[in-house]
């Protein structure tokens, strides 16, 4: 019994990778294969609204890509042959993955960028920082002690030196500025 | 030849280009030991930071952070056997075994010595042949550039990691990347989405930082290992290298040869260069040398031939426009960013630019030679440093850098969406640098595809009928062929598991 439950245990695995490998796979050639239908979309609308659809070359600006769009169809269509009979071989992980933290960052990155034409660069950094350190495992007292560190330091440098005018938020913060 | 580094002399040589240069050799040096990032991640995360600064001080310390960068990779190879880069990826073969030995310094320094000997030899090369080549283009009309960005974008999908097919593929999306905006011929809007925001396109410093940077990010922590820290064993100031480095002259001369020939084939690569010049310099070796079990010539030859490989890849960046690898391809786009568009044009226009650049890549290895040695144990030391403390630094500064160009939230919005894209592509096998390369050759593509077509009196005639266009796209048509028949090769049932893990 304990050899089929491994040997269950093991299909389940493999399974599991496989999805998990071609899964990749297709959702790579989804965004390939929209790229032509995209071009094929907006030569036929957008392009051609603007009288510049067609023409010789120097009017007709969908000319090159109508060109590209079509050659990346047959490349699209022998890749999803490919896919299809597991002609192709996505690379393989040999270690254990953390997608919940890589995600859980991602999602933290996007709220970021949501919040900082609003809230601001100087408020909302050291707390991505902080949240992120944390979330990758430092303690809470160093990632305060580094996120206060890499974000006045980053400040000095882009704010104070460069002159780059950072997102100043509702507040109208500014530090080096 | 000369009159070139004549008139880039004064750009050059001054106080602002020699500071940042030295810091584009320590940044390079510091990122390279890292294992998981290199020269290119080095490059993408200062890139925003060189628009800030004059064109040849930037350039400067973009060059030096690629040669710092493929040095570097040699320290975490031999006190780790962990390659830093993939270019020190043969270093460890002889690196490791006589850090074992309780030769770890001399590892370091002679891996440092011949990386910047080997570079300089590149430069060289890059002085002297750049120009020639620059001087042949001369002759080059708009089918010419049509049919070079066709082969530049053709050989690198053909030689990128992952299969041609996903290569080809890579280079589509970076075609079409380059198409998103204003028309140049008509001024008609285009894929834009009716959103002014993308009239001149996506922010090729934004698709890169996303691509490269912000993928990586995402890479390492789902590899976990955020709190490791490794035992490192500690480093000495030596000079010692020098002494040892004068046995392996013919080696060193060699390898250095063999990494600039391949640097200059686009596509071909410091790692490919570097395991080249191995296997070279062990077939020639005497028995009693025993490679791979911690032979100094072995660290001589790979060390010399990957960082020779930089002044070869800049030979087609600087000379034709033709992007060597994903590094030569954004510090192209760097220079086209600057003001300054690579080719014949740059030699003939900008003699002090083209100049001062190879000024700046002789500097930097002269900097190499003289920090690598000097600072060995602090680089040795920054193994010690956790990605938990490093990643959310790589993130913070690809923010603030993508930010600075146009103070723009739209184009950090743009590097997350690449980021996104770069990782799910890097997932499945696809290589990422043919799509910066298309990306970057596609407006010279579709510009001089038009120009040729209104040229011409007898439509696509005009490819064939002039004897330098019709030959390179001979050679166009055998790389289509290559393609097609590695893709038959890898698609039999027997051939699927050939592909190999895309790295950027």
């Amino acid at each position: 019994m304990p050899g089929v439950r491994q040997h269950a245990v093991r299909t389940t695995e493999v399974a599991v990778f496989r999805r998990d490998k071609y899964g990749f796979e297709w959702a790579a050639w989804v965004m390939f294969a929209a790229i032509p239908a995209f071009i094929f979309w907006q030569a036929a609308t957008s392009l051609e609204e603007q009288g510049a659809a067609s023409g010789g070359p120097l009017e007709n600006a969908a000319l090159y890509p109508l060109v590209i769009a079509s050659l990346m169809i047959l490349v699209v269509i022998v890749q999803f042959v490919r896919i299809l009979f597991r002609r192709t071989n996505p690379p393989q992980e040999e270690q254990q993955l953390d997608t919940p933290r890589a995600l859980a960052v991602t999602v933290l990155f996007m709220l970021y960028l949501i919040g900082l034409p609003s809230i601001g660069f100087h408020i909302l950094t050291p707390l991505l920082c902080a949240i992120m350190m944390r979330s990758l495992g430092l303690s809470w007292m160093r990632a305060v002690f580094g996120a206060l560190v890499l974000w006045l330091v980053c400040s000095f440098v882009f704010e104070g030196l460069l002159n780059v005018v950072l997102p100043v938020g509702m507040f109208n913060l500014a530090l080096f500025s | 030849m000369l009159d070139l580094l004549y008139a880039g002399a004064s750009l050059s040589f001054n106080l602002h280009a020699l500071t940042l240069t030295t810091l584009g050799i320590l940044g390079g040096l510091i990122i390279g030991v890292l294992p998981g990032l290199g020269p290119l991640m080095g490059i993408v995360l200062l890139l925003p930071l060189a628009f800030h600064l004059p064109p040849i001080p930037a350039m400067g310390m973009l060059i030096a952070i690629y040669i710092g960068g493929s040095a570097g990779g040699s320290i975490s190879a031999i006190l780790l056997r962990v390659p830093g880069t993939p270019l020190a990826a043969a270093t460890l073969f002889d690196g490791f075994p006589m850090a074992q030995k309780g030769r770890a310094q001399d590892a370091v320094g002679l891996a440092m010595t011949s990386s910047a000997v080997g570079g300089l030899v590149g430069g060289l090369v890059l002085v002297f042949l750049s120009p020639l080549l620059a001087k042949f283009a001369l002759r080059f009309a708009p089918p010419e550039y049509f049919a070079m960005a066709v082969l530049g974008v053709l050989t690198i999908a053909l030689v990128s990691e992952g299969s041609a097919l996903k290569g080809l593929l890579a280079g589509g999306l970076g075609l079409f990347l380059s198409m998103i905006g204003t028309d140049e011929f008509t001024n008609a809007y285009r894929f834009t989405l009716d959103s002014f925001r993308l009239s001149s396109g996506p922010h090729l410093v934004a698709v890169v930082v996303g691509l490269f940077a912000l993928s990586e990010v995402f890479f390492q922590i789902q590899t976990g290992n955020l709190l490791a820290r490794p035992n490192v064993q500690r480093l000495k100031v030596t000079f010692s290298a020098l002494k040892i480095l004068a046995r392996h002259k013919v080696n060193l001369f060699r390898s250095s040869m063999i990494g600039t020939f391949f640097g200059a084939i686009p596509g071909a690569g410091g790692d490919v260069s570097a395991f080249i010049s191995y296997a070279t310099a062990k077939k020639l070796a005497r028995a009693e040398e025993k490679y791979g079990e911690g032979a100094e010539g072995g660290v001589v030859a790979t060390e010399a031939a990957n960082n020779a490989c930089c002044g070869g890849a800049l030979i087609p960046t600087l000379s034709l426009g033709i992007p060597g690898d994903a590094s030569t391809a954004v510090l192209m786009g760097a220079l086209i960013l600057l003001g300054f568009f690579p080719g014949p044009d740059l030699f003939r226009d900008h003699p002090d630019v083209a100049g001062g650049i190879f000024i700046a890549y002789l500097m930097g290895n002269a900097i190499l030679l003289l920090l690598g040695t000097l600072l060995a144990p602090v680089f040795g030391s920054v193994l010690i440093v956790r990605k938990a403390w490093l990643l959310p630094a790589v993130l913070l500064l690809s923010t603030l850098g993508t930010y600075a160009l146009q103070s723009s939230v739209f184009d950090l919005w743009v590097m997350l969406a690449f980021g996104l894209i770069g990782y799910i592509m890097r997932r499945a096998g696809y290589p990422l640098a043919p799509l910066i390369i298309g990306m970057i050759l596609g407006s010279t593509m579709e510009s001089n595809l038009r120009r040729s077509l209104l040229l011409s009196q007898d439509g696509l005639m005009i490819f064939v009928e002039r004897p330098i266009s019709a030959l390179i796209l001979l050679i166009d048509l055998v790389l289509l062929v290559a393609i097609v028949y590695s893709t038959v090769r890898s698609s039999r049932p027997s051939g699927a598991g050939k592909e190999v893990a895309a790295l950027p």
